[in-house]
């Protein structure tokens, strides 16, 4: 359900490595916690989390090379609190998510995912640890969801609640009250968009399998494909999540990472969104390509 | 009070106009319009009055602290509009448990109502909204326009949902149909790590 938060392109080079300081920040802070194992589970979803629950300040910067930049190396801002909770709220979700896709494919295609949540188990274990509340409500979340997959739900609303619920938990180790209601108006609807895209995302792969698809009955598209109508509905309420978000994201004062928020917010969330409902995203296929360019 | 150009985001320098300017924008970005049945709404409310104090603030300064020019000028704090002297007994229980932000006790209460009339479809909308419920909102409060076309409350509701204009930085136009360029080279063609390491979920 990760890969659909992605930072903006279109931004002065200066907020792009900023943008990267916390990515590779967030890859140090995750080896260190967790060992080079859970650095692997690094994406661009668990860097936005971590710049939201950032302190406006950006921390000092280090440098040093890494298995990935072996070379010349990359900056990158130094431990703190904030780096420290979002890795471990990344292994919690991380490990959940492999979970999940143990329960949601047969023994063959289950394999990776098993794989995954094995090596991740020692690091969730630690995480879990660290953070009891989240944990708890994360499973608890994905519990009901699968329940609510089994009886099919008809309810959109209602099945993104569980992820959208799920994300909002993260926001609930902010001591400030003010910050904390920010946050988790903005992780609620971050959850419930990202569920949502999710699902548009699977139409026609869920319709081709009978598998359960809340968009696909919400809207009765057997086919898994898009009625004008249903299309334009559908937007519009992915709009009143990003409306949401944008709103509580008004109301804080987020300091230096105010421009890579709300180019994601106000640009970058709408062209996931259309690609998605265009049918271009292709995300699996992206994410692979990103890769094969990157190594 | 804070100074009031900070509060504004402005210089102390900056020309009447300038302050016109910035005042428009952020009574814009914090218009209770923008914030109706929002969660948030005290939150905004409490950022439109700074801004309005500032704005007076400054203009009062610079007519020499006389007359202050731009409080006729200014937004109200506005809020959620309550015009329902007809409502039952319960629904006006209901009305008071989301104002109080007591979601499951006006939940309970409309579940626990037999009379699903307008004014039951519009608080059980306005339920959903609060909740982040977005889709669920738009219809209940569809029904309750539907069941009273006339209403002004549920009009608006349903109006600001369906045609507000939320705030976008610039003015430019808000919404996923309306997205720019679709094509999704976003992040992939820009290297900062080995992005995207997380395939297997």
């Amino acid at each position: 359900m990760f890969g659909y938060v992605r930072p903006p392109q279109d931004m002065p080079e200066e907020e792009l490595r900023r943008f990267g300081r916390v990515y590779c920040g967030l890859c140090h802070t995750l080896g260190r916690r967790y060992g080079p194992v859970a650095r692997f589970i690094l994406n661009y979803d668990f860097t936005f989390l971590a710049i939201l629950l950032s302190e406006p300040e950006e921390g000092a910067r280090c440098h040093c090379r890494c298995a990935a930049h072996p070379v010349h190396g990359r900056d990158y801002v130094e431990a703190s609190s904030a780096l420290d909770l979002a890795a471990d709220e990344s292994v919690i979700l991380a490990y959940w998510q492999a979970r999940d896709g143990v329960s949601d494919h047969d023994w063959l295609h289950g394999l990776k995912y098993r794989g995954v949540s094995a090596l991740l188990e020692p690091a969730y274990r630690k995480a879990a640890e660290a953070r009891p509340d989240f944990s708890d409500g994360t499973r608890r979340q994905l519990e009901r969801l699968t329940e609510l997959e089994r009886e099919r739900c008809p309810s959109m609303d209602l099945a993104a609640d569980t992820f959208a619920t799920l994300l909002q938990g993260a926001a609930q180790a902010v001591y400030e009250p003010v910050r904390r209601r920010v946050l988790e108006q903005m992780l609620y609807h971050l959850g419930r968009w990202v569920y949502l895209v999710d699902a548009a995302d699977d139409l026609q792969k869920d319709a081709a399998c009978g598998c359960y698809n809340p968009v696909a009955l919400r809207y009765g598209l057997a086919d898994g494909l898009w009625t004008e109508e249903s299309r334009r509905s559908f937007a519009a309420t992915l709009d009143h999540s990003v409306h949401m978000m944008a709103t509580a994201f008004e109301l804080w004062d987020f300091g230096v990472w105010t421009p890579v928020l709300e180019k994601t917010l106000y640009a970058s969330l709408f062209r996931v969104g259309k690609a998605v409902l265009d049918g271009t995203f292709h995300h699996r296929g992206n994410q692979r390509e990103t890769q094969e360019r990157n190594t | 009070m804070n100074d009031p150009y900070q509060v504004l985001g402005i210089s102390e320098n900056a020309t009447d106009e300038e302050v016109k300017r910035a005042y428009r924008e952020l009574a814009r970005k914090y218009h209770p319009d923008n914030y109706h049945d929002n969660p948030l709404a005290d939150l905004a409310q409490e950022k439109m009055k700074e801004i309005n104090a500032a704005y007076e603030e400054i203009n009062k300064r610079r007519s020499g602290g006389g007359r202050t020019t731009g409080s006729s000028a200014s937004y109200g704090g506005g809020g959620w509009q309550q015009q329902y002297t007809g409502s039952s007994p319960v629904l006006q229980q209901v009305r008071a448990a989301i104002q109080m932000g007591d979601l499951a006790r006006a939940e309970a209460l409309l579940n626990n109502t037999g009379d699903h009339d307008a004014e039951w479809n519009f608080l059980k909308g306005a339920v959903c909204y609060r909740r982040g419920w977005m889709d669920e909102a738009l219809r209940y409060y569809q029904t309750a326009c539907q069941m009273e076309p006339n209403n002004p409350e549920y009009r608006r509701a349903l109006n600001l949902m369906q045609n507000g204009s939320p705030y976008r930085p610039g003015g430019e136009s808000f919404g996923t149909l309306c997205a720019g360029n679709p094509c999704l080279t976003l992040c992939c063609a820009y290297t900062l790590c080995n992005g995207g390491y997380c395939c297997f979920i």
